[in-house]
């Protein structure tokens, strides 16, 4: 079984400060691995323990994202590709899913692709999906589990708003993968860290990888940022602190004159 | 060539240890106060990891890390236990880990270094006697050879982790007397199974890290094989404090990571209590201590890691054990009384809360004050470095 | 690419359990004023079986045209055959806007669309808006931290999903006057590798849906405990709402996943949102900050949550929801 996670790393977004005029402060802001990369991961590691076979894990990034492959190696992946060249700069989702998927067919073929649903600082949710059309596979988001690889098919569990789906698909396939509440994440262990020293780690360029040159980076990208600010405040009310019964009945008045209560 | 920085594996297990401690250890931390015990689970996380006695050759399950590396994972489980319960666990293991790897018996690593790595059995360092603390000569314990076994007799005292291998297996890198009239050179160190037939354990009601036990035990004609001898006979006085060096200069990385993070969590207080009309960290008067504390702190935990990197140096052969003897002095030798005091000033600014129990700068200051004694009381440390500054010429104590 | 080739507004509708999805009303309210602005037509897509009956109701809410694209084998949703089926549909009527509803299917099959036509998209939005002509896409990144404005000048059509909720449904007018178009979907040469083995519904039947219902009381770590939110139930059977949950009160198995409320989870903005026992992270913000009114309860005087609530009470929530459904009950009889 050949297995690929595509990664990324993001920053962490968890603990945000923000100066006075309530700007996020972006300076200083750890980079991690995107936790929806990592269970991806974690679920393609359980895989290769059941079946058998490799994980690679690739990533498009400038260099310092060594950190986060270097993590998923120290976490047993066997192999990493980074994918780094200036001409991808500016890469909206649709550039980054073009290239990586010219990264994914010349380093392949692969089983099974495994991505993030989204990644915590765009949060598009975008690249498995574009992914999988450019190379035109099967795929399905919002994976919770993998549940079984049996004659050339993979059977997901794949959330709904509501409950969720069972769904088979022929490989190669890409399942783009969520993590349950509760997950517990690994730890990269000290023999990890010290083994992920000496696995492969696979550098690309763009020359690399065949393809529409004109469709890497920021002349492959259809969108344009043109603004960025915080998000709009909401006022602070009346915040009461005395007596339960009077507070409740002030708000009640309220309710009823907005007539969210009739 | 001075370059303060750690390696990239080096960030990263510390990134690993931290994530880890802060999962695992922060939530249960507190609770061991009352059960005097760390969770099982913790134990078997840690082991998972590869932090217990990582310091141990692969061969035998460790890591075969180096002290600095041995140092920061030191430094993330004091940041994370304010009892001080598992930084002791852990850097017991480490320090005597490195011991017996070094001298154990390639029998005896074989049997014993594989269960301690995986969390099985404990593996501690037992010394000092009711009547013998520094002075390791005033040691009254026994040990003799009888046909191709030695047996021992006498008690130990103020033993760190005698309930952990006495019910979960284990032992103790133990010294006696077996050539009482050769002085320093008549001492051998040698591992004592603590669930052999003979011991019977007793123990103490400790100030703090109250997940770790502490005691003593008598040892009655307990019979050990001859591959439990740590290194030669008559060499135990020389190899114990290669073992105590490891250890102070981790306590010292310890104390200076409570004592930080005890500052870290006054930095937050004084931020958000109000008095007068205005933040605690307004008023100078604080602010000034804050910086005091903070740059000894800093001051401390860099010299810690100066001693640490020393000690390596040593092992890779570029240093020699004069050397990381005053620079391991060095490091402990203001470790406690530098880290309790600021814990203690913290604990000032919290106003009568800071004397309560709930207030986990008090238990932070009992764990830390522990290490005004342990592996070595700071008076030592300041008669190791005034041998080394002065010579042995000047050195009252033999 | 010729640009100016593309006119028109798409809305992408879904069939859900047999029934449209709200949002595909509230995203053809919201693009009838986009189309007005611009001056251009407003057509939208349903996909299914059985399904002709609603186009006069997308006609009601403001489409122009209304396609219907009815096939057996669209009964159920399958991403691969969705994703081309609706790629040649759009290729084929050429629209400048193409909106698709940001539901968990939605934002399965929309990026695979933009791949297939190689154009931008934008995902998750918030807030759409047209100025000076252009279609200016807003959405949270970082997390909700960072609110970005994003377009795509040069390709078509420009294509967004955007979360349920965040734009309300306008007027239903019966009276419109609108173009039904059944289209016979283009299936050929699509090789369909994907299979639905089983759907599972998580959610109780007869309870109401966190993101559809007008008043939702919402418990946090505060509540303590699962048996906790059973009064939250009864103040949201009181309101006719339903009970939603922090992203920590699913972690800790009080509540389903389904029940979730913020980043991770759903985007609500009912009329009334009742905060209770949560502190209120940035990623729970994002998703109920467009609630009309926010009531927090909460112990902790400087919980976060206080500062965009319209009405808050500092103090332990079990004192104060049996009041409150007791004063309640008082004006409900009045």
């Amino acid at each position: 079984m050949k297995i690929l996670v595509l990664v990324k790393q993001v920053p962490d977004t968890t603990d945000v400060k923000f100066n006075e005029n309530g700007v996020m402060i972006r300076e200083g802001l750890q980079s991690i691995l995107n936790m929806f990369d990592q269970f991806a991961l974690e679920e393609a590691l359980r895989i290769r323990e059941m079946y058998g076979g490799e994980v690679s894990v690739m990533t498009l990034a400038p260099e310092q994202a060594k950190t986060a492959m270097q993590k998923c190696l120290a976490l047993g992946a066997d192999k990493a590709y980074h994918i780094s060249d200036r001409a991808f700069g500016g890469s909206d989702t649709l550039a980054t899913s073009y290239a990586l998927s010219l990264a994914v067919q010349k380093t392949g073929p692969y089983d099974i692709i495994f991505a993030g649903n989204q990644a915590t600082d765009g949060d598009t949710g975008h690249i498995g999906p574009q992914v999988a059309e450019w190379m035109k596979i099967p795929h399905t988001s919002y994976v919770e589990r993998v549940e079984k690889i049996e004659n050339g098919t993979i059977t997901v569990k794949s959330l709904l708003e509501d409950g969720y789906r069972m769904i088979e698909m022929k490989l190669p396939a890409l399942v783009a993968c969520i993590p349950p509440p509760n997950f517990e994440y690994s730890n990269p262990s000290m023999s990890g860290i010290i083994k992920a020293k000496n696995k492969p780690y696979i550098w690309m360029k763009a020359d690399d990888i065949d393809g529409d040159k004109s469709k890497f980076g920021l002349n492959g990208s259809p969108t344009r940022v043109v603004k960025m600010y915080p998000p709009p405040k909401r006022e602070r009310g009346q915040i009461f602190t005395g007596d339960y019964s009077e507070s409740v009945r002030k708000i009640i008045e309220h309710l009823k004159e907005k007539k969210v209560i009739e | 060539m001075v370059d303060f920085t750690f390696t990239e594996e080096q960030e990263m297990i510390r990134e690993s240890v931290r994530d880890f401690a802060r999962k695992k250890i922060e939530p249960i931390a507190l609770k061991m106060e009352e059960t005097h015990k760390i969770p099982d689970d913790v134990i078997e996380g840690m082991a998972e990891m590869g932090l217990i006695a990582p310091t141990v050759s692969s061969k035998y399950g460790g890591q075969d890390f180096d002290p600095v590396t041995a140092g920061i994972i030191a430094e993330e489980l004091s940041r994370a236990d304010p009892t001080g319960s598992i930084p002791v666990f852990y850097l017991v293991q480490a320090s005597w880990g490195h011991v017996f790897n070094k001298y154990g018996t390639e029998e005896a690593k074989k049997e014993i270094l594989p269960n301690v790595t995986k969390g099985k059995w404990f593996l501690g360092i037992a010394t000092t006697e009711s009547d013998a603390g520094s002075d390791v000569l005033g040691t009254k314990t026994t040990i003799q050879k009888v046909g191709d076994k030695y047996v021992v007799n006498g008690e130990k005292m103020y033993i760190s982790g005698v309930r952990e291998a006495y019910t979960r297996g284990g032992g103790h890198v133990t010294i006696a007397k077996q050539f009482p009239e050769k002085g320093a050179k008549g001492m051998t160190l040698f591992y004592l199974p603590l669930q052999s037939k003979g011991i019977i354990p007793q123990y103490v009601d400790d100030l703090g890290r109250e997940g770790i036990s502490t005691g003593g035990f008598t040892i009655d004609n307990v019979e050990i094989p001859s591959h439990y001898i740590i290194g030669q006979e008559g060499k135990g006085f020389y190899i114990v404090h290669e073992g105590y060096e490891y250890a102070r200069g981790l306590i010292a990385v310890i104390c200076a990571a409570a004592g930080l993070k005890s500052l870290e969590r006054g930095e937050n207080y004084l931020k958000q209590r109000k008095a007068f009309g205005m933040p605690l960290a307004k008023f100078e008067g604080l602010q000034f201590k804050l910086a005091e504390h903070y740059t000894k702190l800093s001051y401390l935990r860099w010299g810690a890691y100066n001693a640490l990197w020393t000690y390596h140096q040593e092992i890779l052969g570029k240093a020699s054990r004069f050397e990381v003897s005053k620079a391991i002095a060095m490091s402990k030798m203001f470790a406690q009384e530098w880290a309790c005091e600021a814990i203690d000033d913290v604990m000032q600014w919290q106003g009568a809360f800071g004397y309560t129990r709930e207030c986990v700068d008090q238990v932070a200051w009992r764990a830390v004050r522990s290490f005004g004694w342990a592996e070595g009381a700071k008076e030592i440390m300041k008669v190791i470095v005034s041998r080394e500054l002065l010579g042995k010429d000047y050195t009252a104590y033999k | 690419m010729n640009i100016d080739e593309y006119r028109g507004i798409l809305v992408v509708g879904e069939v859900y359990d047999g029934k449209v999805r709200p949002v595909t009303y509230q995203l053809i309210s919201k693009a009838r004023e986009m189309a007005s602005s611009l001056n251009t037509k407003l057509s939208a897509v349903l996909m299914g079986n059985n399904i002709s009956q609603y186009a006069n109701d997308m006609i009601a809410y403001g489409a122009d045209t209304a396609y219907i694209m009815e096939d057996k084998v669209l009964e159920s949703y399958v991403s691969e055959l969705y994703a081309s089926v609706l790629a040649r549909f759009i290729e084929s009527i050429k629209p400048e806007i193409v909106l698709i509803p940001a539901t968990h299917t939605g934002r399965e099959y929309g990026p695979r669309i933009a791949a297939y036509l190689q154009t931008g998209m934008t995902a998750d939005c918030t807030d759409l808006q047209i100025r000076n002509g252009k279609f200016i896409q807003i959405r949270p990144a970082y997390g909700g931290n960072i609110m970005g404005e994003i377009i795509t000048p040069n390709h078509r059509p420009q294509i967004a999903t955007v979360r349920p909720n965040v734009f309300k449904v306008g007027n239903y007018d019966k009276q419109r006057k609108g173009e039904t178009v059944k289209v016979k979907p283009d299936m050929s040469n699509i090789n369909i590798r994907t299979m639905i083995k089983d759907i599972v519904k998580t959610t109780v039947t007869g309870t109401k849906k966190v993101d559809e219902a007008r008043v939702v009381v919402s418990g946090g770590r505060g509540i303590g405990s699962k048996e906790g939110f059973s009064i939250l139930q009864d103040l949201a059977d009181l309101l006719g709402g339903a009970v939603g949950a922090s992203r920590v009160a699913v972690e800790l198995g009080w509540m389903p996943k389904s029940a979730q409320v913020g980043q991770s989870g759903l985007t609500v903005a009912p009329d009334l949102y009742i905060a209770v026992g949560i502190s209120g992270t940035i990623q729970h913000i994002v998703g109920m900050k467009d609630s009309k009114i926010i009531i927090a309860i909460n112990k902790d005087p400087n919980a976060p949550i206080f500062n965009i609530a319209d009405f808050g009470i500092v103090g332990d929530y079990r004192e104060i929801i049996p009041i409150f459904i007791e004063e309640l009950k008082k004006e409900l009889k009045k």
